[in-house]
């Protein structure tokens, strides 16, 4: 059974944001006015961390992309009262958003704030309505979502995997994120294949993984020299 | 006195509680039914078509009309120019061909009513049940016989993991058949 896991190359990464509107157009995330994300009511799945570190002349900027991190052992789905968010066995966390009543316990587990919730019915500009993705369902108000790894993707790869009867390789599965980053920073595959290029890069020496100390074992892999 | 009123408890009030409670479930049970699983929706079509006729007696296959069925998620219902590869020529006259010609000259849709619904937030896709042989009867019924289509068979999420979890049993027809996936990500998404 695979292990599905994500490396993003911060020393590649230019800050761009293109994963962020990737993510938002691959996942018919909801679009939220200024007023309501100013009060911390903005929605993404991929999200941008910026840090500022000096003054002004010599400032150093910190842009990190930060998706979910499917973690290995997660505590959302510990704390979820009616199984609404779930670790699969291929290390997906995933979260059904008809099942979810919206409590929200899963957004104050979660150390990495990955989780987002839907305080209005989601709404689209008209003119958006027709680039809505038919392949992910559409979120109603009042439930809590996140990053998938874009898992209806991984079910598109399977099928076509088992019509064509042989086993799926390397790089076929990739979220929009990474599809869509320009200097390929972001990489996605197995990482319990030794040969995957996930796994090798796991193994650099630039390698860190967020909050480690927490045991919470995310699945997302930093790449970065800088500290 | 005391006792009396005791008797009445238990010879009329108690029965008569019982029974309305159990009218009213059964009641309540068949009447929703087609809400719940959709079992036994049989909507009134635009036209009079009969896929007993076609399907069966004539023997047209499914995917001459069902195009999408091997291809992709949705089975398609079919454009109207499809119709029209054979009725162009074959009973003209008739007063339901005729419907479904001023349809088309128009350039219309048929406003069919879609009978065999699922949710929004399920995924199913036609092309992979259908590839691996599963034949559509074993969800949509004897279409064959129907002269207008009814729903027959529930569509609920227990319908989906009873096959899913022993497909031997629901798929007696096939010899070498996998189970389906059982995690929650196959299907919502």
């Amino acid at each position: 059974m695979p292990k599905w896991a994500m490396v993003i190359d911060l020393d590649k990464c230019t800050g761009c944001g293109d994963c962020m509107a990737a993510c938002k157009l691959e996942n018919n995330i909801a679009i939220v006015s200024p007023e309501e994300a100013n009060v911390g009511r903005v929605m993404f799945w991929m999200d941008m961390i910026t840090t500022y570190e000096g003054e002004y002349p010599n400032i150093k900027v910190k842009r990190i992309p930060k998706p979910c991190f499917h973690c290995d052992n997660p505590p959302c789905t510990r704390v979820c009262p009616v199984y609404a968010t779930y670790k699969n066995d291929e290390g997906l966390v995933g979260q059904i958003y008809h099942r979810c009543i919206g409590c929200r316990y899963c957004m104050v587990a979660c150390p990495y704030t990955a989780k987002v919730f839907n305080w209005y019915e989601p709404k689209w500009p008209d003119e958006f309505k027709s680039c809505l993705n038919p392949d992910v369902s559409l979120r109603m108000v009042g439930v809590v979502e996140k990053c998938s790894f874009c898992a209806h993707r991984l079910i598109k790869v399977k099928e076509n995997a088992d019509m064509e009867e042989r086993e799926i390789y390397d790089g076929e599965y990739s979220p929009a994120c990474g599809e869509s980053c320009p200097t390929n920073a972001i990489y996605f595959g197995d990482i319990d294949n030794k040969e995957s290029q996930v796994y090798k890069l796991s193994q650099s020496s630039r390698s860190y993984r967020e909050m480690e100390n927490l045991g919470t074992e995310p699945k997302v892999i930093y790449l970065s020299k800088r500290e | 006195m005391k006792k009396s009123l005791l008797d009445y408890t238990l010879k009329i009030k108690l029965p008569l509680i019982l029974f309305v409670a159990a009218v009213s479930f059964i009641f309540t049970f068949y009447v929703s039914r087609a809400e719940r699983d959709g079992v036994g929706y049989q909507p009134e079509q635009p036209i009079n078509y009969s896929h007993k006729l076609h399907a069966g007696d004539m023997g047209i296959d499914c995917q001459y009309c069902h195009t999408g069925v091997s291809k992709g998620r949705h089975a398609l219902v079919p454009s109207l120019n499809i119709c029209m590869n054979c009725h162009t020529v074959s009973r003209k006259n008739q007063p339901e061909i005729v419907k479904l010609t001023k349809y088309y000259e128009e350039g219309k849709m048929l406003p069919w009513k879609r009978v065999h619904k699922v949710p929004d937030y399920a995924y199913f896709n036609h092309s992979v049940h259908v590839n691996k042989g599963i034949d559509c009867e074993s969800c949509h019924g004897n279409v064959r016989q129907m002269d207008v289509i009814s729903q027959v068979k529930p569509f609920t999420m227990t319908a989906c993991l009873d096959c899913h979890r022993n497909p031997q049993d629901q798929l007696w027809y096939l010899n070498d058949v996998k189970r389906g996936p059982e995690n929650c990500a196959a299907c919502h998404r």
